[in-house]
């Protein structure tokens, strides 16, 4: 029996509607991300005469050298850049021994110690803000990397633990027990056997958590008033406040600078980010 | 496995776990605390008891900003739910490019809601012009800043909050629709079932627990919506598109009421947990009706 046919048991005119359904949902949902890429290589007098949902007359790229200049931009993406990479570590090396605890180490409290952490997906962020808030402003924390690397990695451990528990319980028990008797230690084991077995966890945990974590707001509106130290979202916002009256230009390529990382991540994983970020909406 | 001794599964676990705790549980009972104090965050703490929960009773404000909620969480709900079920439906009936169709239709999910909002304060731009008014322009009608309009602020912070997540459902439907098993459907198709009664009477009930966690996760997300709402519009123009959530980072972070912000934070979590219990619930009723 030919696959193809439970797919679609409609005529040819039911598909062409649906081929039109769906390319104008796609194209309005591509549109205003694509628009802004476009629009960042039009020059000044392509801005002026060209009606704002015409092609550029040709390829301009001084918009970019405003974004850049002054450096504020490339600091901001740094920024971020060290945020989402201490982040994702802090997350990976916290979250796998205690999930290799809960699925492997056979002790008393461990479904207990589960149900701990998955309470952690239902608490509003916003009902921690401000002691948050509070208590990084008495440690001197504010305006440190820390003070967005910390509350990141605590609300991600959650999901994070429970997707390394989901699968680290069906490894079976005889391989660990093999090692065991070698004389292999638990560390050992769990090192050179379980985590780099679930390696697809991880990609999934890294994927939902890089996304979430170079794109979160609200911490770095709360805890960065340095300009110094603001990551590209709220710094995106200054730009483009201070530029977006004048120059939409320039405010247009600082946008799909601030998009560019995730986006070529995507077109080269994308199915592993659309799985990995419905997993861990799913999960949270 | 067993471990070493009786420490060793702690010590795998210690450090999560004293994140966790000094992250996310200690200020939960430290905001619990706040919320019977009249605070403003660097005098001394002056517990008023349960004066600042009277009071969420009488703030104007704060029932604006819930019947908002109440409307961005149905509004949004259905949207997001309705765009992303029936994208997933038609796009797992055709065969061709529906890959690629559906990594364009994800995009949305993987941008930050600040590029997002900058990018749509433009294209809804009045002066200078952005698409939406060059559009309407040709058309002949009169140019409108919704953004800055209280009849229509709100709307559209939630559907461009609803505009960046469809994707995200569509992926979770779709998994789920090419999860059914194909045995079935082949077998409804031999007896004459049509597409269409395949998609009511087999997909729709098969994946209905699919369905209702989908609608958690909604229901969820909205009542706690914030970044959409606060950059746009800061929760204006007056208190139009004023969500619980906006209003409490305001009443903490602009007007330094830590007490009585600390009370709206509790209210969040509080509205959210009943939330997910009333839809946990019809979907007890709902599985009850089956059997």
């Amino acid at each position: 029996m030919d696959i193809g046919m439970n797919k679609l048991q409609a005529g040819t005119k039911t598909k062409i509607t649906f081929y039109a359904v769906i390319l104008v949902f796609v194209v309005l949902a591509g549109y205003p991300i694509f628009w802004v890429v476009m629009s960042s290589f039009k020059d000044t007098a392509d801005m002026a005469n060209l009606a704002p949902y015409q092609m550029p007359q040709k390829l301009y790229l001084g918009n970019y050298v405003t974004a850049f200049a002054g450096g504020k931009l490339a600091r901001y993406f740094l920024n971020s850049v060290i945020v989402a990479a201490c982040t994702l570590l802090g997350i990976v090396c916290a979250g796998s021994p205690a999930a290799f605890a809960i699925a492997k180490l056979k002790f008393r409290q461990s479904a207990g110690l589960l149900k701990f952490f998955l309470m952690g997906m239902m608490i509003p962020v916003f009902t921690c803000l401000i002691p948050m808030f509070q208590i990084y402003g008495a440690l001197g924390l504010r305006n440190t990397y820390l003070s967005l690397i910390f509350p990141q990695i605590g609300f991600s451990l959650p999901m994070c633990i429970f997707l390394y528990v989901g699968f680290m319980q069906f490894v079976p028990n005889e391989l660990m027990e093999a090692a065991a008797i070698d004389g292999a230690s638990n560390w050992r084991i769990f090192l050179t056997m379980i985590f780099p077995m679930a390696k697809n966890s991880t990609v999934t945990v890294v994927i939902y958590n890089f996304v979430n974590i170079w794109n979160e707001f609200t911490y770095a509106n709360t805890f960065m008033t340095d300009s110094k130290m603001k990551t590209l979202p709220v710094g995106l916002n200054d730009f483009v406040g201070e530029m977006g009256k004048r120059d939409w230009g320039g405010t247009f390529a600082a946008i799909t600078v601030a998009i560019l990382p995730t986006m070529i991540i995507y077109f080269v994983l994308n199915k592993q980010v659309m799985e990995g970020m419905a997993a861990g909406a799913v999960k949270s | 496995m067993k471990p070493k001794n009786k420490i060793e599964p702690w010590l795998f676990a210690a450090p999560a776990l004293v994140i966790y705790v000094f992250i996310v549980i200690l200020p939960i009972l430290w905001s619990l605390t706040y919320s019977f104090t009249d605070w403003n965050g660097i005098g001394k703490l002056k517990f008023i008891g349960l004066d600042n929960y009277v009071k969420l009773f009488s703030d104007k404000t704060l029932w604006i900003a819930f019947k908002n909620n109440i409307f961005f969480m149905i509004l949004g709900t259905v949207f997001q739910l309705l765009m992303g079920l029936v994208m997933a439906v038609l796009l797992s009936s055709i065969s061709r490019g529906s890959n690629f169709l559906r990594v364009i239709y994800f995009i949305p999910c993987i941008v930050s809601s600040m590029a997002i909002c900058k990018i749509f304060e433009k294209l809804l731009s009045v002066q200078p012009r952005g698409v939406l008014v060059a559009i309407t322009d040709l058309l002949g009608f009169a140019p409108h800043a919704f953004l800055s309009e209280p009849d229509w602020a709100l709307t559209f912070v939630t559907l461009i909050d609803g505009y960046k997540f469809c994707g995200l459902y569509m992926v979770i439907f779709y998994s789920a629709f090419m999860n059914v098993s194909k045995d079935v459907l082949e077998s409804a198709h031999l007896d004459g079932c049509n597409w269409f009664q395949q998609l009511i009477y087999i997909k729709f009930p098969l994946i209905k627990n699919i369905f209702f966690m989908v609608l958690i996760i909604l229901v969820n997300g909205c009542l706690k919506g914030f970044d959409v709402s606060y950059i746009l519009t800061k929760g204006g123009p007056g208190n139009a598109s004023e969500l619980v959530s906006t209003y409490m980072y305001k009443t903490a972070f602009s007007m330094s009421k830590f007490g009585y912000g600390s009370t709206l934070g509790v209210f969040i979590m509080a509205e959210s947990l009943i939330a997910v219990g009333i839809v946990q619930l019809i979907q007890k009723i709902a599985a009850r009706k089956d059997e």
